[in-house]
């Protein structure tokens, strides 16, 4: 149950970027209302990357976005492939792997929420909560509507938080 | 969804929680004697109590367990205004109020520091007992003999949320609760598991087939567990 919930946040990590690469055609970039990132000019290995990790093949889309990543990209597209890479680790359940792409991906573009989103899935499998909120809260100042951030916020409370029930009888 | 779910499973609490349908068309007559327990802030305690409401308008109060004399003391006259009933204690400076749209007798009171609730069963006693003795024997206390904990909804874990809920409900002879009402629900999510605990939950079955009245309150709260006790977990 509780690995469904995982891989299920998971992928939802990756499908913005996802999404994205496989949009890679418009040759002018701008930002969607519902956050997505529409790329400028494609790289192929990006967009069949974001697809196999769409399908949460992690392992060939791993392979193909590291492909991409050695061919000339844009820093908004290579910053996306990186956040990609760290939802991917992620969802393999290799957390610091996953930190050490999202840190990438962040110092070429801090105003990537998936970046911190994927991060803070990474930092609650380590169990780092305090930085997991950090990242959360960042992400949520990011995109306010994303249903992401309250779903690992929950997680990481499921965990945390131990309920208590007091009853008083009044008679 | 999940409230049929709860009606299917407990069609008399859920009946009487669903809304004070039973009793909304008319109002509730407050006259005669009730018995009644009345709760608060924990520097009052609780009080088991004999109200009584004469037709026009004169309230008196009686203490089960205190060896009051008189036994009867006078309270200000009960007024009706609407569906609502009001009346106050001189002696506490409790203002007592009641909604008469509900199945039982029972509302809320304040002080201007305090406030509580009360909840009433009709009784049949009509003449005091002169002594503490007797008048114990006359309304023993009603006992626990299962008290279900209520689970904490994993939804509200999750939402980190924490909250108050005060149930007050009826007991019958075989010491099962009946006619189950939510008086105060900080949020909708805690009303399920505590439906099931009342449900679960049982009295001493006693000889006397007059129902009883009782109250509860549930606190949920959350306690953040250390980084080490995650680590275990």
């Amino acid at each position: 149950m509780v690995r469904i919930a995982i891989c299920g946040v998971a992928s939802c990590l990756m499908l913005g970027p996802a999404v994205a690469q496989r949009q890679a055609i418009p040759e002018i970039t701008q930002e969607q209302p519902d956050s997505r990132t529409v790329l400028g000019v494609g790289n192929e290995y990006l967009a069949a990357g974001a697809e196999a990790l769409r399908i949460k093949e992690y392992d060939e889309g791993i392979r193909l976005t590291k492909i991409g990543l050695e061919r000339p990209t844009s820093p908004r597209d290579r910053a996306a492939a990186l956040s990609n890479l760290c939802a991917a680790h992620a969802a393999k359940n290799q957390p610091d792997l996953a930190i050490d792409y999202c840190n990438q991906s962040i110092e070429i573009n801090d105003s990537n929420w998936h970046a911190f989103s994927n991060r803070a899935y990474a930092y609650y499998l380590k169990r780092m909560f305090d930085q997991a909120d950090a990242d959360l809260d960042v992400a949520l100042s990011l995109n306010p509507n994303a249903r992401q951030m309250p779903q690992i916020r929950g997680m990481m409370n499921e965990r945390r938080l131990r309920g208590r029930v007091t009853v008083e009888e009044h008679q | 969804m999940w409230l049929r779910r709860v009606a299917a499973a407990f069609p008399i609490a859920f009946l009487a929680c669903a809304g004070q349908s039973a009793s909304a068309a008319g109002a509730i007559d407050p006259v005669g004697t009730w018995s009644c327990v009345v709760w608060g802030h924990p520097e009052f305690g609780d009080e088991r109590v004999l109200f009584n409401f004469a037709p026009g308008g004169v309230a008196r109060l009686a203490h089960i367990e205190a060896e009051a004399i008189p036994a009867w003391s006078g309270l200000t006259p009960w007024v009706k205004e609407d569906r609502e009933m009001r009346f106050s204690d001189p002696r506490t400076g409790r203002q007592f109020t009641a909604d008469l749209r509900r199945d039982n007798l029972g509302g809320s009171w304040r002080t201007l520091t305090a406030t509580g609730g009360w909840w009433c069963s009709q009784s049949d006693i009509e003449a005091i007992p002169e002594t503490s003795e007797a008048r114990a024997a006359a309304l023993p206390p009603i006992l626990p003999l299962v008290t279900a904990t209520p689970r904490y909804p994993i939804q509200a874990i999750r939402q980190a949320k924490q909250g108050r809920v005060v149930t007050c409900f009826l007991v019958n002879s075989a010491g099962l609760i009946v006619e189950p009402e939510i008086i105060e629900l900080s949020d909708e999510i805690f009303r399920e598991p505590i439906l099931v605990a009342l449900n679960r939950s049982r009295y001493e079955p006693r000889e006397s087939d007059t129902l009883r009245p009782s109250c509860r309150s549930y606190t949920f709260s959350l306690d953040r567990l250390a980084q080490s006790e995650i680590e275990i977990e």
